[in-house]
């Protein structure tokens, strides 16, 4: 495990009755893009709060290079938050609010001028530094409040929501730009978003929430290939979650029922799990099948590339299935009738934690 | 889908065929303003140019510029005038220090169901009026009163304020205060407390964030609150007559007195005037220097 630059222990917050943090332990690498990824809610922005010091834990830890922040305020923490609506300061100039924070570290004022420069070209806003941020774009503001930050080079730079403003051309360009300017600094990023594409797109460790708990921590391919609840599935757009009953099971295989039909897992589940869900890629459902579930076609999409069906089984459930948009042997009308199926390996079983079915 | 086109367009339309909305709206509105306000001046206008017969002691019709010869040159109105300045600044200065910290607190500290009760509390005074709260002070600062019976066995508090620059200054500050928080509550409460968390977040203490943040962006309410406060002491007269000495004679007294014992209305008109033209010619000035627009700005 490479050194933590932010600890976080228990984590503990509510407000009034609502539990807004439950219990939380976290590490997050130096250098690494981390996002906290969640619905509205979820604790997400509550906890960034406390890593910054504007709000306080009911109990548990935060430490930041290893020391306990305690209750300190923002001001002497090696933290910087870029806001979700910027926050730049009205009444400055572009340069002012970049060269905000190293006048508060009494920095001389020739290499203020130098530092806010390099800043400016850094975020691509080189003779700029004279206006107000009312007469720059959406986008521009952005990446001045990132500039802002980054100047006073902290130890772990807070990011809530900082794209939500933006529209969404530009927001895929921002975060093309902010993953680039993370890897230039070099700097610690935890970044919180409800976005699961924006959270792929730009990090190197995901941690979802739900309710004011971690659902599940890991690098983007981890949490979108193989979610472990059925939160974190739904979340990440999961389009096949089908519920399955467990019918028999030994210490290496498990066999599963899903409506009619009945299917062997080559893999063990935990405990005494009755029912489990089952996450299947549309590209990865067998269309046509010999000995598979019967299902009706009843909706066609041309996405392009891919031809998406959606197939209703025998029970009611509704299965996602894409295939190639030229694909001769798949090819289907709505009202036909076919079988689908199913390879053990591309199924991801998720045991019944009780939240769905 | 044809009736929902015309559905929309009608209301748009019936306004065209008898425009009485806006002949009512904009045209009272014109009319009060033309017979109370720009009519009066006028009249104080013309009177500043008469004279007063010499015989009869009354006013006529004349063309003379004898009237703001003697107000702008005589010693004795511009020491009144001077003074009156002064004490209308000190009077702004100490409001400014009270007004600021309660607006503000109401504004963005109080949380938000009790900015309706402390407002409230604040206006309330406001509604009684004006002489009445004048005279309240009379009992409370004449000698051996409430507030004497009360402090006076407090070493070097002073004693006996009535008739004094400190009763009217008192005066003042308590008849105006509500009219300078008001601005500024609003802006306090208008200003987004993000900027002050990205304040801290960048390294300024709590000193250093209000200096360069908080005051900064509360200024159109800190603006806003002398002028309304400053122009109202400038040319009132009923605060220091009850109030204050004969020292403490401001440019009000001197003009009432003109149109009241004096009878000399052309002499109190051109006073009017002038102290009419400085104050457009100050608060000018004074909005230029504090530069609001560049806050905000366009």
């Amino acid at each position: 495990m490479p050194e933590s630059d932010v600890s976080i222990r228990k984590l503990y917050k509510r407000f009034g009755n609502l539990v807004a943090v439950d219990h939380i332990d976290l590490e997050v690498p130096r250098g690494a893009f981390v996002t906290f990824l969640g619905p509205s809610g979820c604790g997400k922005t509550t906890t960034l709060r406390m890593i910054g010091g504007f709000e306080h834990p009911d109990s548990g830890q935060i430490l930041i290079k290893g020391e306990d922040m305690g209750n300190r305020p923002p001001h002497r923490r090696d933290t910087s938050m870029v806001f979700q609506n910027y926050a730049l300061f009205p009444h400055m100039s572009v340069a002012d609010n970049i060269g905000f924070g190293l006048r508060e570290r009494k920095v001389p004022k020739h290499e203020i001028r130098e530092r806010v420069r390099r800043m400016l070209e850094l975020v691509e806003l080189p003779d700029r530094g004279d206006r107000k941020p009312r007469q720059l774009s959406g986008g521009q503001q952005q990446r001045v409040a990132l500039a802002r930050s980054l100047v006073i080079e902290p130890t772990v730079l807070l990011l809530d929501e900082p794209l939500g403003a933006l529209d969404l051309k530009l927001r895929k360009q921002m975060q093309i730009e902010l993953k680039r300017i993370q890897q230039q600094v070099g700097i610690t990023f935890i970044y919180v978003t409800h976005d699961q594409e924006e959270a792929i797109t730009m990090s190197d460790r995901i941690v979802v929430m739900n309710n004011g708990r971690v659902e599940q921590e890991g690098d983007a391919e981890e949490i979108f290939e193989r979610p472990r609840t059925r939160f974190v599935a739904e979340f990440m757009g999961a389009q096949n979650i089908l519920d399955a009953d467990v019918t028999d099971r030994d210490g290496s295989s498990t066999r599963i029922r899903i409506g009619q039909r009945e299917m062997t897992l080559p893999q063990a589940l935990p405990g005494t799990t009755r029912h489990a869900a089952l996450v299947v890629r549309p590209e990865k459902v067998r269309m046509d099948y010999p000995d598979g579930w019967k299902g009706t076609v009843t909706e066609r999409v041309y996405k392009g590339a891919t031809m998406s069906y959606l197939i209703q089984l025998e029970d009611g459930t509704i299965v996602t299935a894409e295939v190639a948009h030229d694909d001769p042997e798949h090819r289907h009308d709505i009202g036909d009738e076919m079988t689908i199926g199913f390879r053990p390996e591309d199924i991801v079983v998720i045991p019944d934690d009780g939240k769905g079915a | 889908m044809a009736t929902s086109v015309q559905a929309a367009a009608s209301p748009t339309r019936q306004p065209r065929s008898f425009p009485l909305a806006p002949i009512v709206s904009l045209g009272i509105p014109t009319l009060v303003l033309v017979l109370f306000f720009v009519l009066p001046i006028v009249l104080i206008g013309i009177y500043s140019f008469y004279s007063i017969n010499p015989d009869s002691g009354l006013m006529q019709r004349d063309f003379t510029w004898a009237n703001y010869e003697r107000a702008l040159t005589s010693e004795i109105y511009r020491n009144i005038f001077l003074r009156t300045l002064g004490i209308a600044a000190l009077a702004t200065g100490i409001a400014l220090l009270l007004a600021y910290p309660i607006g503000y607190f109401i504004g963005a500290v109080a949380p938000g169901r009790w900015q309706g009760p402390l407002l409230l509390m604040v206006l309330i005074p406001f509604w009684t009026s004006y002489i009445i709260r004048t005279y309240a002070w009379i009992g409370i600062l004449q000698s051996n009163g409430f507030l004497d019976s009360a402090l006076g066995w407090i070493p070097f508090l002073p004693t006996d304020l009535l008739y004094t620059r400190s009763a009217v200054i008192i005066g003042f500050v308590h008849v105006y205060l509500p009219i300078m928080i008001l601005p500024i509550y609003a802006s306090a409460r208008n200003l987004d407390k993000r900027y002050i968390e990205a304040a801290y977040d960048l390294g300024a203490t709590p000193l250093k964030a209000f200096l360069r943040v908080v005051l900064p962006l509360t200024m159109p309410g800190i603006v806003a609150g002398i002028v309304l406060f400053f122009i109202p002491t400038f040319g009132s007269f009923v605060t220091p007559q009850l109030l204050g000495g004969t020292r403490d004679v401001m440019m009000g007294n001197i003009i009432d007195n003109q149109f009241g014992e004096a009878f000399n209305w052309p002499f109190g008109a051109a006073l009017s005037i002038v102290m009419t033209l400085v104050v457009i010619v100050a608060m000018t000035l004074f909005f230029r220097f504090a530069d609001v627009e560049d806050i905000y700005g366009r």
